[in-house]
């Protein structure tokens, strides 16, 4: 039976691969190689998860650790799509570097997880809910370089091109966001009787909404300050990350969550 | 200020006004009351704020506020103060600021001015468009208007006693229903039982923060738990304790009501070779739990095991003569007459034993609407989605024909 014990060797053939992939992109002429090796690296990295759900009976989806996982995975398909459509060679360095970094938080700060899954995310809505959570994560922290990138290396010159590529990743990134959010109100209304009770994840999912959706009516108008909206990009990844872990560890939403299952 | 055209600065200063304007009404006449919304005010209410905007819509060319409520420069000033109320909600966790006087009034301008959009946005009709800002006026509209028809209740069966009777839960009085539910059984089924270790001084257990354990399952019967061999040889899941003659503890076959799970486990140290036998159990509302003193620093014990799924079988009685057997489940409610009835909790001190249901009895007259609102989002997304990146390669066309140029 696969185990927690076994990811180190998944994870290091995938970020060879991944890195692999990554190196090639910067070559001329070597597009199918960089997709030959990428998509092998999900496939390492996807035959653990499948391994984990098997052995597990449930997906693994649910605590912190298991969600990385999922982050982990996610980043460079995210990366993949981005390379296959706009061909920006730095993405796929970037998609494993990131992807790196979950693996080594899962491997050096692993949150053991129990067998059990609780009767209320035993339900059909819980996989599509959180795995479209974790591709949206995996689009917006992409952006959230992006503009971290933009504000602090790219200062005078033209960068049409490149916000342009933030507004897609956005745009997808919402698009997911608003699917999972949607999706999590029609299962709360299954589960526990409402679609939306401001429980303090939905809080904070409102509050992240909100300044993605500023982001992109400011990118509307021409004439708007690019720094300013780019700080907006920075303001709602940190919302995000508020509202994907920060509340575990906030006083005022403890004891009162369905989300933190974690808390154990 | 307050040069045409308008712009974010104007859709602040007007957002302070609303927060200024709550704060005052707030003060003068309390919180807002949603349970005054109740049908058919509501009714009239959502009826007034749509002909308003309609109305601001059809006088927009000679009101330049009504024009302006239209535009972006309106929409994202909102949508910042709606923004930052909800993360002061969100960090302080004071879930009454839904009450609060500045959050309604900034909200229901922001779905004022996402009306004024959606009517300007008629010609030229764009489907995403008003996928995404029609659902989500609808679905806003609905879901605060409606809040106060929500009726949740909250009833308690007990096997074979059929029950009409529910409380509510917003002001704990009770209300005879036009149903009536009977109970013919309620089931626990949970997941096998663990193993684990804990410190005989603090009684937590270890590893601590990542707590080692073993599943007692089908053919898995033992493992290791810190530097202990365990051994189950023996495993029942329904089991009575009991007192041989030299007053020692041990379980038996039991299968009735009360009854444990227990397990006979032997225990080797791997470095010192001692040797520990002996049973452990979770217990139940009947029997205490029982552990295995291993060492000075470590006892062996069973946690309670974990509930997999709760199930009520029951037949629900309709006044106008419909009669339903269902099981009704945690994630699968029952719908019958325009309620949802929900598997909410049972008799928590019998534990697997409980012989008492209680359910949640949900009404939403509203939802139909909210779920309108809340598809037309979906869709909105879909379409986002396949677009994102048009605009992008569009520019991108104009930015290579000016670069060749």
């Amino acid at each position: 039976m696969l185990n927690w014990s076994h990811f180190i060797y998944f994870a290091v053939v995938a970020v060879i691969c991944w890195t692999a992939g990554a190196y090639l992109s910067f070559r001329e002429r070597k597009t199918g190689a960089v997709y030959a090796w990428t998509i092998l690296g999900l496939a390492v990295f996807f035959s653990f998860i499948v391994g984990l759900w098997i052995s597990f009976e449930r997906p693994p989806l649910r605590t912190m650790g298991e969600t990385r996982l999922w982050y982990s995975f996610f980043l460079p398909f995210a990366g993949l799509i981005t390379f296959v459509r706009w061909k920006y060679k730095w993405i796929l360095c970037f998609s494993t570097l990131m992807s790196t970094v979950f693996i080594c938080v899962n491997l050096f700060k692993p949150e053991i997880h129990s067998k059990t899954l609780m009767p209320a995310l035993q339900s059909p809505w819980f996989a599509p809910h959180v795995i479209v959570y974790m591709f949206c994560y995996a689009m917006l922290g992409a952006a959230f370089v992006m503009a971290v990138y933009l504000l602090c290396c790219r200062k005078d010159k033209d960068v049409t091109r490149e916000m342009l590529l933030t507004d897609n990743l956005v745009s997808v990134g919402l698009a997911f966001m608003t699917f999972g959010m949607l999706l999590g109100a029609l299962w709360a209304k299954e589960a526990w009787g409402h679609y939306w009770a401001w429980d303090p994840k939905e809080t904070w999912a409102a509050i992240t909404w909100l300044c993605y959706l500023i982001y992109i009516h400011l990118r509307l108008k021409q004439d708007a300050d690019r720094r300013v909206i780019l700080y907006v990009l920075v303001i709602a990844f940190c919302c995000l990350q508020m509202c994907w872990w920060g509340i575990n560890y906030l006083p005022s939403a403890q004891g009162v969550s369905v989300h933190t299952y974690n808390m154990e | 200020m307050w040069k045409r055209p308008w712009t974010y600065l104007e859709g602040a200063v007007i957002g302070a006004g609303l927060v200024a304007t709550g704060e005052i009404l707030q003060l003068s006449v309390g919180e807002v009351a949603w349970n005054l919304f109740a049908y058919p005010l509501n009714v009239l209410l959502a009826a007034v704020f749509v002909s308003a905007i309609i109305l601001a819509f059809v006088v927009r060319k000679r009101v330049y506020f009504f024009r302006w409520c239209a535009t972006v420069q309106a929409a994202i000033p909102i949508m910042v103060w709606c923004a930052v109320l909800t993360l002061v909600m969100g960090l302080s966790g004071w879930m009454s600021m839904l009450r609060w006087w500045p959050l309604v009034l900034c909200y229901t301008f922001m779905m004022f001015v996402l009306g004024m959009t959606c009517l300007k946005r008629l010609r030229p009709f764009s489907f995403a468009f008003m996928l995404n800002h029609g659902g989500l006026f609808v679905a806003l509209l609905a879901g605060t208007l409606g809040n106060a028809d929500v009726q949740k209740l909250r009833m308690e069966v007990r096997v074979g006693r059929p029950e009409w009777r529910a409380i509510d839960e917003s002001d704990n009085s009770i209300k005879e229903l036009e149903l009536a539910v009977e109970l013919h059984s309620f089931t626990i089924d949970e997941y096998p039982a663990k193993l684990m270790l804990v410190d005989n001084e603090t009684g937590k257990a270890v590893p601590a923060g990542k707590p080692e354990q073993i599943v007692i399952e089908g053919s898995v019967t033992g493992g290791m738990l810190m530097d202990w061999e365990i051994e189950a040889d023996s495993c029942m899941e329904m089991a009575a304790q009991v007192t041989d003659g030299e007053n020692k503890v041990k379980y038996v076959e039991w299968k009735n009501m009360g009854a444990t799970t227990a397990a006979h486990v032997t225990a080797k140290q791997r470095e010192t070779g001692e040797m520990k036998e002996g049973w452990v159990s979770c217990g139940s509302f009947m029997f205490p739990y029982h552990a295995l003193k291993l060492d000075e620093r470590y006892s062996l014990v069973m946690p309670e095991r974990e509930p997999k799924r709760f199930a009520s079988d029951v037949t629900v009685y309709t006044k106008a003569g419909t009669v339903k057997d269902a099981v009704i489940e945690v994630n699968k409610p029952l719908e019958i007459d325009g309620w949802k009835i929900y598997q909410l909790s049972y008799d928590e001190t019998m534990g697997r034993w409980s012989d008492t249901s209680v359910f949640e009895l949900v009404r939403d007259p509203w939802l139909g609407w909210v779920y309108a609102g809340i598809f037309m989002m979906l869709g909105g997304a879909i379409c986002m989605f396949v677009s994102a990146g048009r605009k992008g390669s569009e520019q991108k066309e104009t930015l290579k024909t000016s670069e060749s140029c």
